[in-house]
């Protein structure tokens, strides 16, 4: 943008800057170290920047510029004055001419032979640093920082001579006072006696709480001239001062900050404070002054003010809800997940395009509605991980080995119950890995590992699952002794083939424990069945892999709430009955053949593989013959495949876990209700118990036998 | 009454930007082409501010800056210079022989009134 | 105090009218395996799975099948002292009525078909006798642990 109503003085003064320029270079090539004249080409350059800059001629500005940094280094000579320079700057002259009269005329110049001279001039230059410094910069903006306000607490002492240099205090504190609320207290101790008062001199200082959206270089910039001289001390009233102490801050550790008052005077006074008030003690101590005092109280004041701010944002950022609440509203939305696959079973009979859209929205807001809901009851898992450093440090000095746990994913959320629920196992899993996985230092130094072993404990999201890892760096499960006391305990026959996998997993089968004697820490009674109990418990599933030397990590999978799970759908004898869908691996038909082939006894070939299965009509008493063709469910439990004979399998279904509740509480093989799209009620089958239910009456059967 | 402010700069542009400033502000104004114009001026008529270039012929900015403070009359009032960024060293001289306050070139007429606020009351 | 009456195989039982939640029609029971046939099963009580208990078997009459008049007495139970919603079948539901403690006599120790533990007294009206029970006994935790009971059984069907 011109100024206008410069225009006219600008150019005239131009035109006469650039005829002395004229003279000026005419007169160097001649005499080509008079350093008068150097200086009049280059105030003459100078003024003229300042001017187009000034009025907004910024395209002769910056080119001016250009010619006036060359000058400026042949007049500190750092550069000599040569025939070449001459032609040069008079070319350039011409340019700034042609830039006027165009400029003037609202035109831009040819800035193509404008860069073709600074170029050259440039190239005058031995070396070319800083050649970036734009004529024209900004000087700084004095710009508000954000919308918050934060608090400063201000110590401003003035040189003495201040008013030596034309500053009135008064008029820096105005300034202030235009940057927020402002509250200005007087230091009036360092005044002296009226025979030693020099009155040209400043003796006052001063102490400002500002309240500003302002940030801490603005308020500098409002000290800028006299920065360098006074002393200048603004610390934000903050987070810093809330730490001390509940309540506002210590008013002694504010004195102390503010350098008031010494540590060493108040220690003394506190300890022979016989009043209430540590202010007044300070006060008649004489240690700090009556003002002094006023200023601690008001950042007191205000660091009570923010806490108060800042603890009314908080709240209003979230709030405490009670759990039963959260509960409840679970509890709502598993009602209207059921409500849904109602309408959805209902309207998908009838040949309504309305009706049917209707029901799709109602579907695509209600599973929304429960991603939301049962998101507001995850927490991070690492509140869990915390008490595992202490566990892990006090149980590897217990049994004289070296350990240091180092945990990932702590921010991962999964469900509160679930994560309640999953401290034992952990740390029965963490027990394990450093009693049985991590080696003696001498054993780990032999084998060329580091003497400190390392446990990792990991959590991550898979899908609708979270994944949890306990890993050691220690020595591989040992495969014989797992045969072995597999072998010992008849959980494997000499002639039963068992994969790598199958034959180490067989750790989580009850009563198993490879140690020989048992050890204070994981000999205490719980073997890792426990551990597979309690993941079971909450619908996720537990691996282990193993190799030599290298370590052993246990994999958790579990899902992310319990209270909604995906569930297959399967009907026996009438009856409905769900499966956690996360166990189950696949569906296979059995004919009456099958069963005649296999001897009627309950085993079914999975490609290849033997695979017991228990009837749900034996197991629950339930009525009526089975189908010609049943569907046997293969799953995963309790370690090992096992199929579940039904009628039919309907279909996967969306679960809302309901609780069979207290009447119901000694019921195996059962973990709850659901309710169906037509209103029925499905049990949900508890896979674990029923398997282990089978075998023991297997036992009893067998063992009646023989 | 008005306060009177003397605008000392060799480049009528930015005399002419400052009066102009200025007297829109509410202020008077007296303007000097250089330090040693200034001098002759202020002698007879002081200001309740200075605002002076630093580069100018005769008497340059600093110059005049020592000569007000040492004068019987110019020991208090506030004086800004007008610098530009290339002037660092400048500006500390300006500082030392008692400028109130600097302002770069170039410079906008509310970074003026600005500084003029905060500077004299 | 008001009681509502109901019957069963005849007689007519009454219960605090306040321990009453609603009355709704028999509608589809999920039987729960291994637990004693009195136990019904669960049904969808408006989204809540609630236990059906058949009070005909518990009170060891005669299973008939359910007829028209056939409800379920949806009540807060308490046991262990924790409340419990439970439905209980009944054959027919009657009315809600209003008796004195004046005319409510003892339970006798003898006569009634069921253990007299269940019963808070004898009302009389138009000459006819009404059962008054004390519901929360009937759900008493003695009677479920029956079935931990028949958990325990073995549930082959051979």
């Amino acid at each position: 943008m011109t100024m206008d109503q410069y225009a006219e003085t600008f150019r005239e003064e131009t035109l006469e800057l650039l005829s002395e320029l004229e003279v000026g270079l005419l007169e160097l090539e001649q005499n080509p170290e008079d350093v008068d004249v150097i200086g009049r080409v280059f105030r003459a350059l100078h003024t003229v920047k300042g001017s187009a800059g000034m009025i907004g001629f910024d395209e002769i500005s910056r080119f001016t510029h250009e010619v006036e940094t060359v000058f400026e280094l042949v007049r500190s000579g750092g550069l000599p004055v040569t025939g070449e320079l001459v032609n040069l700057t008079l070319a350039a002259r011409d340019i700034i001419r042609e830039m006027l009269d165009k400029n003037l005329a609202g035109e831009s110049a040819d800035t193509e032979i404008a860069e073709q001279l600074v170029a050259a001039l440039r190239g005058l230059v031995p070396t070319q640093d800083d050649f970036s410094a734009n004529g024209v910069a900004e000087t700084a903006e004095l710009i508000a920082s954000g919308d918050n306000e934060t608090s400063f607490h201000i110590r401003f002492r003035p040189p003495a001579n201040i008013f030596h240099r034309g500053i009135q205090p008064l008029g820096l504190l105005q300034e202030l006072t235009r940057l927020g609320s402002c509250k200005v207290i007087a230091q009036t101790d360092a005044i002296p006696g009226l025979d030693e008062l020099d009155p040209e001199l400043c003796y006052l200082y001063w102490d400002i709480i500002l309240t500003t959206e302002h940030d801490e270089d603005r308020i500098r910039d409002v000290f800028i001239f006299v920065e360098d001289d006074c002393e200048l001390k603004i610390l934000p009233i903050n987070e810093d001062l809330l730490a001390q102490s509940g309540e506002g801050g210590r008013l002694g550790d504010i004195l102390v900050q503010h350098g008031d008052l010494s540590r060493d005077d108040l220690e003394r006074v506190l300890q022979a404070q016989n009043k209430p008030k540590l202010g007044e003690a300070l006060v008649q101590a004489g240690v700090v002054t009556g003002a002094q005092l006023d200023v601690a109280l008001e950042v007191q004041a205000e660091v009570k003010r923010q806490k108060q701010k800042r603890e009314a944002v908080e709240e209003s950022s979230s709030i405490r809800v009670r759990s039963e609440k959260l509960d409840s509203l679970v509890d709502l939305i598993g009602e209207l997940v059921t409500v849904q696959a109602r309408l959805s079973q209902t309207t998908a009979g009838q040949d309504d395009p309305v009706l049917n859209e209707i029901a799709e929205e109602v579907e695509r807001l209600t599973w929304e509605m429960r991603d939301h809901i049962l998101n507001i009851r995850m927490l991070p898992i690492g509140t869990t991980f915390s008490r595992f450093q202490r566990l892990v440090r006090d149980l590897s000095q217990e049994l004289g080995k070296e350990a240091v746990l180092v945990t990932a994913g702590a921010e991962t959320e999964l469900d509160k119950t679930v994560i309640d629920r999953l401290g034992d196992p952990l740390v029965h899993l963490i027990r394990n890995s450093i009693d049985h996985g991590l080696e003696s230092p001498e054993a780990r130094r032999k084998a060329g590992k580091p003497e400190q072993g390392t446990i990792f404990l990991s959590a991550s999201h898979s899908g609708a699952n979270v994944i949890l890892e306990v890993r050691d760096d220690g020595g591989g499960i040992n495969r014989d002794a797992i045969r072995d006391r597999a072998r010992s305990r008849g959980l494997l026959t000499s002639e039963m083939e068992t994969s790598e996998a199958e034959l180490i997993n067989l750790i989580f089968s009850p009563g198993f424990s490879t140690v020989g004697e048992v050890s204070s820490v994981s000999g205490r009674g719980v073997g890792m069945d426990v551990v597979k109990q309690a993941i079971d418990s909450l619908r996720g599933t537990i691996t282990v892999t193993s190799a030599a030397g290298k370590g052993t990590t246990f994999t958790i999978k579990l899902p992310l709430t319990l209270a909604i799970i995906d569930g297959l759908l399967v009907q026996v004898a009438g009856e409905k009955f769900v499966l956690p869908l996360s166990a189950v691996e696949e569906c296979i038909e059995l004919s009456r053949q099958d069963v005649a082939n296999a001897n009627n006894r309950n085993l079914i070939k999975v490609r290849g593989e033997i695979v017991p299965y228990l009837r749900l009509r034996e197991r629950f008493s339930l009525n009526g013959t089975p189908p010609e063709i049943e569907q046997v469910v293969i799953a995963e439990a309790m370690g090992q495949r096992v199929g579940f004979a039904v009628d039919h399998v309907i279909g996967e279904h969306q679960t809302v876990i309901k609780a069979l509740g207290q009447m119901y509480r000694n019921v195996k093989g059962l973990s709850g209700a659901t309710i169906l799209g037509d209103g029925t009620v499905a049990l949900i089958l508890d896979l674990p118990p029923l398997v282990q239910d089978a075998e023991a009456d297997e036992r009893i059967l067998t063992d009646s036998i023989h | 009454m008005a306060k009177k402010i003397m605008a000392v700069d060799d480049s009528a542009t930015i005399r002419q930007v400052l009066s102009f400033t200025l007297q829109g502000a509410g202020f008077e104004v007296i303007e000097a082409e250089d330090g040693q114009a200034a001098l002759e001026k202020l002698a007879n008529d002081p200001p309740d501010m200075l605002i002076t270039d630093l580069n100018m012929p005769r008497m340059d900015g600093i110059q005049l800056i020592r000569e007000v403070r040492q004068s019987s009359w110019g020991k208090f009032i506030p004086i800004l210079m007008l610098t530009t960024e290339s002037q660092e060293a400048k500006k500390q001289e300006g500082k030392a022989a008692g400028a109130s306050a600097w302002l770069v070139k170039p410079f906008k007429p509310e970074q003026l009134l600005a500084i003029i606020n905060v500077v004299l009351l | 105090m008001e009681y509502l009456t109901f019957k069963l195989d005849g007689d007519e039982f009454a219960v605090d009218v306040l321990k009453t939640r609603e009355i709704v029609d028999l509608r589809t029971v999920t039987k729960v395996p291994q637990s004693p046939d009195f136990m019904l099963g669960v049904i969808n009580l408006r989204g809540s799975v609630v236990p059906v208990i058949d009070l005909r078997l518990k009170f060891g009459m005669e299973k008939v099948a359910a007829g028209q008049s056939t409800s379920i007495v949806v009540m807060d139970v308490l046991v262990g002292g924790e409340t419990l919603i439970v439905g209980a079948m009944v054959d027919s539901v009657e009315e809600v009525l209003g008796l004195d403690d004046s005319q409510i006599e003892p339970a006798p120790r003898i006569g009634t078909r069921l253990n007299t533990e269940f019963i808070k007294g004898m009302g009389k009206q138009d000459e006819q006798f009404l059962i008054i029970l004390d519901i929360d006994r009937v759900f008493s935790t003695d009677e479920l642990a029956m079935v931990q009971g028949a958990a325990e059984q073995p549930a082959f069907a051979e």
